[in-house]
């Protein structure tokens, strides 16, 4: 490439605005995207392994608003050390150079990482990519919103001493802690793994703010998911990581050889938690789900998809073999390019049907079908059979069963016309939330919605996906509504909790093309009846679907409420305990109890769920 | 100079203030075993015990005018253990001994790092406390074991008691026995099972110094890098926003005090008093976790139980009841089996009688319901009634004394200070559900006030007598 002419602001923000016409490399030469050095993994792995030191290709989109921090429009990064009480100097943005400064006037590239403020540059580059990867065509194909009031991630690099890194909604919040390990600092603010995972969290809670909500160790696991299979794609987007690991195996990319020849190149690197690791496993969904943490739970759904990632990795070296008619090429030739047609097919396979989700209480099967409904949109005719083997996929983990499977085999169109009262246009449907709520209540009685029920329209949006070869899908607009169905906690087994009331959330995820067909409809029932009548077979069917939920609910929440799992976080104004954080924290609203996720504190595996009781009392 | 051997528990509230009166020929032994409150000191409770004491209990010292206490042993340094040493309080008292656990001795090798995480924790507590920071109500606690109190305390234990009485404070370690220490009382043997000498191998282990360490290492590093955020306030986010995220951090300071706060109950000296075939054991705050594990923050009853077996292998006659009935200082896991090490504990030295057998032992719970539902455990009360003689059912008691007693409106309430919006739940108000169950006496059900939420102005105290066997 040669050498890039300097760009005026004003022009640079010009090309900014038209960065939708342009592809990347486009991008990269005019300016709207910036070099920068980072980590490919970690300063570990970069000492042992100089070839896995630092990303070649790191580019990052040029913002007009981008200043010293860093800070741009949805991070920004407050050096704060909670254990000292004091604050590092921010990096310095500066528009000439196109670089970040330290304080001493020094740009924050791969000969300056020794200083606080290259680990801000670092972690706040492999943000904003994460964000790209999430905002991508590929993934969800529209801007993202975050779980919280506010559009803008605090990004903390030395949040204080602990081998910790979470996702906090209520201080809106990435929290990176160091500490030491032999006689080396270790900063998880460097990892790019823990970056992407915990970023995973906080994307996850702004695409479905309700799973918080949830009591369901399924859901939390589901979150603790995310997490890693955001932390394993992204790695795996990596050329030079890619093609090392293609040689390393041989092409044949079976997960015993994967994985050793990923044990072999990176050691224990930065963490005990190592992503890439938890994929390979041959776990299958237990009987009883929420008896498990929520870690060793989300290694089944990590194990599935990392399942079909070589699946496909596979389907794609066989077919490259068999059109190969001279037999000119061998395996490991035409592995990588198997490969990285495979993490490309992932990138859509993985993240595109989190946009039809239920809007609470994920469990796996919901994805697994979310996933099958998302490939059957995005490949209608499926000539080789991609359907297939993702179903196979879940039904060998046990995520599906065989009445399951034989659901999803049976025949059927890509559209059917879902039964409504009343017409609306699909643009008055999408125009508002209120326009929507009209669709729903109109509808109530077709759509399963008692009467006696208020609605809330938890969210309303639209996506321009992409499918193979960059081609558009048609758009998608995604109507999330929910609401609360009362109950009262009776009986001994809710402990200190009996009397109290709570809700139980219900509610439903419509997906829409452009022309108002119904592509997707996932929906969590409630128990009751509505009050008005309504078509009876659906009803009672959906009733009965709610009255097991309703059940399930009430005795998991009993279980975890006789396990100690529910209590209040212990803190003051200068920091919480976070030792004694119980899995999930009770408030109360308006005379309703609500249940919420903690922040999963540790790079451990899942804590020890002791049975000592009231595990949070503080000796004294 | 009875037959008898006297227990007697002060009441002083959620605290521990323990005379025992050992026959010894044509004089008795008097021993203090710790004298402390949560109750402020505004209370008087514990300098009226020891007045009561010094008046009615010890015998006439050496001196013109004075009594003499034979000896006091201080089980670990929280405030409701340590808070009534008060030098004025002890002025016409001749004290001849005094025991302290090893893990407050600044001097003791293998003590160094727990003393140092307890000097970090107590400056972090500390200026806590000072910034008036606000706390979750459960953590106010937590930041008043490190007051001003204690320190005063702490120097009347260790300087001033022993100075104006001629002695040295001996720290004690398990293994070491009364005559190790040339006491030398008739027909009796005084085992300290607790704490172990090597105080850092067993109860910090490895990964909290290294924590300590870390933490203190780094901060270092960091202070040169950067500014008081007093001087230099973020402005790329709003100050509210800070604000929450400072109050969202995790706290080392919190996290270290809470580590500090256990261990320091599992050094507790523990005694084994054995006097005429009776076996009395006296444990200050010692917990019990899980199972032993080699160089980890252990409980106390865990490295006993692995260190000591043998004298805790046998039934006891009598025992004081740990951390003022708190579920964690009596070896009872009631989610396990008879096979968990805790419980092989627990039915070890108070076991349940067999068929129609009635219980023997005999135990003594100093405590006061206090905002939590934590101290005393009821459910452990009940248990521990099963097992032991000098048991009640408190409601059939209240209830012959007052016809009209009334469990909703006479009994106290979980907290004095806490209005509820509606009838609080059982669980809230602590004692209802358990009322008309045996529990072992305890301090606040025989205080006058029947565990009202201020203390009588009298001294009340609960006695054991045990016979000779």
């Amino acid at each position: 490439m040669g050498k890039r002419r300097k760009m005026t602001k004003a022009t640079r923000t010009g090309a900014y605005a038209a960065a939708q016409y342009l592809n990347s490399s486009v991008e990269k030469e005019v300016g709207v995207q910036i070099p920068f050095d980072v980590y490919l993994q970690d300063p570990l792995t970069a000492e042992t392994h100089p070839m896995f030191g630092f990303d070649e290709d790191f580019h990052v989109v040029w913002e007009p608003g981008l200043t010293d921090g860093p800070t741009s429009a949805r991070f920004a990064v407050v050096d704060y050390n909670g254990d000292t009480g004091r604050i590092a100097p921010k990096a310095v943005w500066d528009e000439g150079k196109e670089q970040f400064l330290d304080p001493e006037g020094k740009e924050l590239d791969k000969d300056n990482v020794e200083s606080l403020q290259f680990h801000q540059v670092n972690v706040w580059a492999i943000l904003q990519r994460a964000l790209a990867f999430f905002e991508d065509g590929n993934g969800l194909g529209r801007r993202i919103p975050f779980g919280f009031e506010g559009n803008r991630l605090i990004v903390v690099p030395h949040a204080g001493y602990g081998k910790n890194a979470f996702y906090d909604r209520k201080s809106k919040s990435l929290q990176f802690y160091y500490f030491d390990e032999g006689d080396k600092r270790v900063y998880t603010c460097l990892s790019t793994d823990i970056i992407n995972h915990e970023f995973g969290h906080a994307v996850l809670d702004g695409v479905r703010p309700y799973f918080f909500r949830s009591s369901l160790v399924e859901t939390g696991a589901f979150h603790e998911f995310m997490g890693d299979i955001t932390a394993i794609l992204i790695t795996l987007r990596n050329n030079v990581f890619r093609h090392k690991l293609v040689e390393k195996t041989d092409g044949t990319l079976s997960e015993a050889k994967i994985l050793s020849g990923i044990a072999e190149e990176f050691g224990t690197a930065v963490s005990e938690n190592p992503y890439l690791r938890t994929a390979q496993n041959k776990y299958k969904m237990p009987k009883d789900p929420n008896s498990f943490g929520p870690h060793r739970l989300s290694e089944v759904l990590t194990g599935a998809m990392f399942d079909i990632l070589l699946a496909f990795s596979e389907h794609y070296i066989k077919r490259a073999l068999d059109k190969d008619k001279n037999k000119s090429k061998s395996r490991k030739e035409v592995a990588k390019t198997a490969f990285y047609n495979a993490i490309n097919q992932m990138h859509r396979i993985a993240i595109q049907p989190l946009d039809l989700l239920p809007p609470v209480d994920v469990t796996f099967k919901d994805y697994a079908n979310a996933v099958l409904r998302s490939q059957a949109l995005g490949n209608p005719t499926d000539p080789y059979k991609h359907y297939d083997l993702i179903l196979k996929a879940f039904r060998n983990r046990e995520i599906f069963n065989d009445a399951d499977v034989l659901e999803h085999e049976a025949p059927k169109y890509l559209y059917d016309r879902i039964s409504l009262d009343v017409f609306h246009d699909i643009d008055n449907i999408s125009r508002s939330r209120a326009g929507a709520y009209r669709f729903l209540d109109d509808n109530r009685n077709k759509l399963l919605i008692p009467f006696q029920q208020d609605i809330i329209i938890a969210d309303l949006y639209d996506a321009n996906k992409l499918t193979r070869e960059a081609r558009r899908l048609p758009r998608q607009i995604i109507l999330e509504y929910i609401w609360s169905e009362e109950i009262i906690l009776e009986g001994p087994q809710f402990g200190e909790y009996q009397g109290e009331r709570t809700t139980m959330l219900c509610g439903g995820t419509l997906v829409f093309d452009d022309k108002g067909s119904v592509l997707s409809w996932f929906r969590k029932p409630g128990s009751e009846h509505d009050t008005h009548g309504g078509n009876q077979k659906e009803w009672i069917k959906e009733v009965a679907a709610g009255k097991v939920r309703r059940v399930e609910f009430l005795e998991i929440l009993a279980e975890r409420i006789k396990s100690g799992h529910i209590g209040s976080a212990l803190g003051s104004s200068r920091g919480m305990l976070g030792t004694l954080i119980p899995p999930l924290t009770v408030q109360k609203d308006d005379g309703i109890l609500k249940f919420e996720l903690s922040p999963h504190l540790s790079l451990k595996e899942d804590h020890k769920h002791s049975k000592l009781r009231k595990r949070w009392e503080v000796s004294s | 100079m009875g037959s008898k051997l006297l227990v007697r528990a002060y009441n002083v509230g959620c605290g521990d203030c323990i005379y025992v009166r050992i026959p010894d020929g044509d004089d008795d032994f008097h021993i203090l075993i710790d004298c402390g409150s949560k109750e402020g000191a505004k209370s008087g409770v514990m300098k009226r015990a020891i007045k009561h004491l010094e008046t009615e209990m010890l015998p006439a010292g050496e001196d013109a005018g004075k009594k003499r206490l034979d000896l006091i042993v201080v089980t670990h340094r929280h405030e409701d253990h340590i808070k009534g040493f008060n030098a004025k309080f002890f002025e016409h008292i001749e004290i001849k001994n005094i025991w302290i656990t090893a893990a407050m001795d600044k001097t003791h090798v293998q003590a160094k790092r727990s003393l140092k995480l307890h000097a970090f924790a107590s400056s972090q507590m500390q200026a806590l406390a000072e910034s008036g920071a606000a706390l979750s109500p459960e953590l106010n606690d937590l930041v008043g074991l490190y007051g001003i109190g204690n320190k005063g305390a702490t120097e009347a234990l260790t300087e001033t008691l022993p100075e104006k009485n001629g002695i040295e404070v001996k720290y004690v370690f398990a293994g070491k026995t009364s005559d190790d220490y040339e006491l030398s009382i008739d027909n009796t043997m005084i085992t300290v099972l607790a704490p172990e000498k090597d105080i850092d191998g067993f109860y910090l282990g490895k990964a909290a110094d290294e924590e300590l360490r870390g933490l203190q290492e780094s901060s270092e590093a960091f202070k040169s890098k950067s500014v008081a955020v007093e001087d230099e306030k973020p402005t790329n986010i709003s100050s509210s926003d800070f604000q929450r995220l400072q109050s969202r951090l995790l706290s080392n300071g919190l996290a270290f005090a809470v580590d500090d706060s256990k261990i320091q109950n599992n050094v507790s000296t523990v005694l084994l008093i054995e006097w005429a075939g009776r076996r009395l054991l006296f444990v200050g705050d010692a917990e019990w976790d899980d199972e032993y594990e080699e160089g980890s923050k252990n409980g106390s009853w865990n490295v006993m139980w692995h260190t000591r077996k043998e004298h805790l292998s046998e039934p006891i006659d009598f025992l004081k009841v740990g951390h003022h009935g708190s579920h964690n200082a009596t070896p009872w896991h009631r989610d396990a089996g008879p096979d968990h090490e805790v419980n092989q504990i627990f039915d070890a030295i108070l076991p349940l009688p067999i068929g129609n057998k009635k219980p023997t032992a005999q135990c003594l719970v100093s405590t006061k319901r206090k905002q939590y539902d934590t101290i005393p455990d009821a459910e452990l009360l009940t248990e521990l009634g099963k097992r032991v003689s000098n048991n009640k059912n408190y409601l059939e008691d209240f209830e012959a004394d007052d016809d009209d007693f009334d469990p909703d409106q006479d009994i106290f309430n979980y907290s004095v200070l806490k209005t509820y919006s509606k009838p609080p739940s059982p669980r809230q108000v602590g004692e209802k559900e358990w009322l008309d169950k045996n529990q072992p006496i305890r301090t606040d059900m025989e205080s006058a006030g029947k565990g009202d939420g201020n203390m009588t102005q009298t001294v009340e105290f609960v006695d054991v007598e045990l016979d000779p066997k």
